[in-house]
């Protein structure tokens, strides 16, 4: 028999210690931090649109939005007059800790109230990379269907918020909300559940008001 | 699919404690993966046969311990229940059950060889 080691680390120990690392800094600068993670096509940057044209003018505010290609995400936030840096990751299906101590090193944003990072449109592997943030929100449209909590119950009992994003297409898509609700409350009892739309502006108030709690928290 | 970053990062880690011991070469890894850990361990064990080529770890076998996440109800007790299959709520008395455990993603244990020794 071979000699063995008894190790028990984090296999993701590196990342870990790059996210502690942000926390830190984010505490000391009182920055909110918000992790949003959806399916591509879930309306992350159209939440983000919606949500910095409330709370843009009132608060210092800025996005980190990671994608495979095309700086199309970052744009859409710099039209409205406010700070993004696009993390492209070539082929990489979520974003690292380390990345974004990188991005924030390059787009020297200055003092936040609140940073949003939109992470790579995928419902698992941005899961198990911790970004330093305060909590993850997990966004789900009502065109993927009603079984998704279950499909993907990683992310779902991770995010301390899940936003269900679309509610304007309730009666025109088959979306039973009770089943998805009682998914994600079996999963993890303690998330919030929050009905949006970003086009009527339905729950814009609720999700605002609740990032706005969270930043009076964070600043003690 | 980030199962080839997870099994580079289990790479970098057992060689580093092949380093630590003074060993040469990597037999054996063991690794906990947790139901919610968003890594499925058939794609690991994939993504590790091509992650160890060329290192010291080549041919290594890494053994994955899948660890459930635990449903229970706050009256009566522990659920029982097949990995994948949520219980929504307690079928005894309907309570909401809570979740524990199952967000692992460890490493475990490195079995290695040092020099001068045999297979």
């Amino acid at each position: 028999m071979s000699p063995t080691a008894d190790v028990r680390t984090q296999i993701l120990e590196a990342n870990r210690r790059a996210a502690e690392a942000l926390r830190r800094h984010f505490a000391g600068e009182k920055t909110l931090v918000v992790n949003l993670i959806s399916s591509p096509g879930a309306g992350k940057t159209t939440l983000l649109e919606a949500t910095l044209a409330r709370l843009g003018d009132r608060y210092r505010t800025a996005v980190l939005v990671g994608d495979i290609a095309t700086e199309k995400d970052a744009d859409r936030i710099r039209r409205l007059g406010l700070p993004a840096y696009q993390i492209l990751t070539g082929g990489a299906c979520h974003l690292d800790a380390r990345q974004v101590q990188g991005a924030l090193e390059k787009a020297s944003f200055g003092p936040l109230d609140i940073l949003f990072i939109e992470n790579v449109g995928n419902l698992i592997c941005p899961t198990s990379y911790d970004l330093g943030e305060d909590f993850k929100v997990v966004l789900l449209s009502l065109t993927e269907g009603d079984d998704k909590p279950f499909k993907y119950p990683a992310i779902f009992s991770r995010a301390a918020v899940a936003v269900l994003t679309k509610m304007d297409l309730l009666g025109v898509v088959d979306f039973d909300l009770a089943a998805v609700e009682t998914q994600i409350r079996t999963l993890n009892p303690s998330a919030e559940i929050l009905r949006v739309s970003a086009k009527t502006g339905e729950g814009m108030e609720a999700w605002c008001r609740r990032l706005e709690r969270a930043l009076s928290a964070k600043r003690g | 699919m980030h199962e080839t970053g997870i099994a580079l990062e289990i790479l970098h880690a057992s060689t580093k404690v092949l380093a630590d011991h003074g060993g040469t070469r990597v037999v054996r890894v063991k690794v906990a993966v947790g139901e919610l850990s968003a890594v499925e361990p058939e794609l690991l064990a994939y993504a590790w046969e091509a992650a160890v080529a060329g290192s010291p770890a080549e041919g290594a076998k890494l053994e994955v311990e899948f660890v459930p996440a635990r449903q229970s109800c706050p009256n009566c007790g522990p659920v029982v229940r097949e990995p994948g299959a949520w219980v929504p709520l307690c079928l005894s008395c309907g309570s909401p059950l809570n979740v524990e455990g199952g967000t692992e993603l460890d490493l475990l244990q490195v079995e290695f060889e040092t020099d001068g020794e045999g297979v």
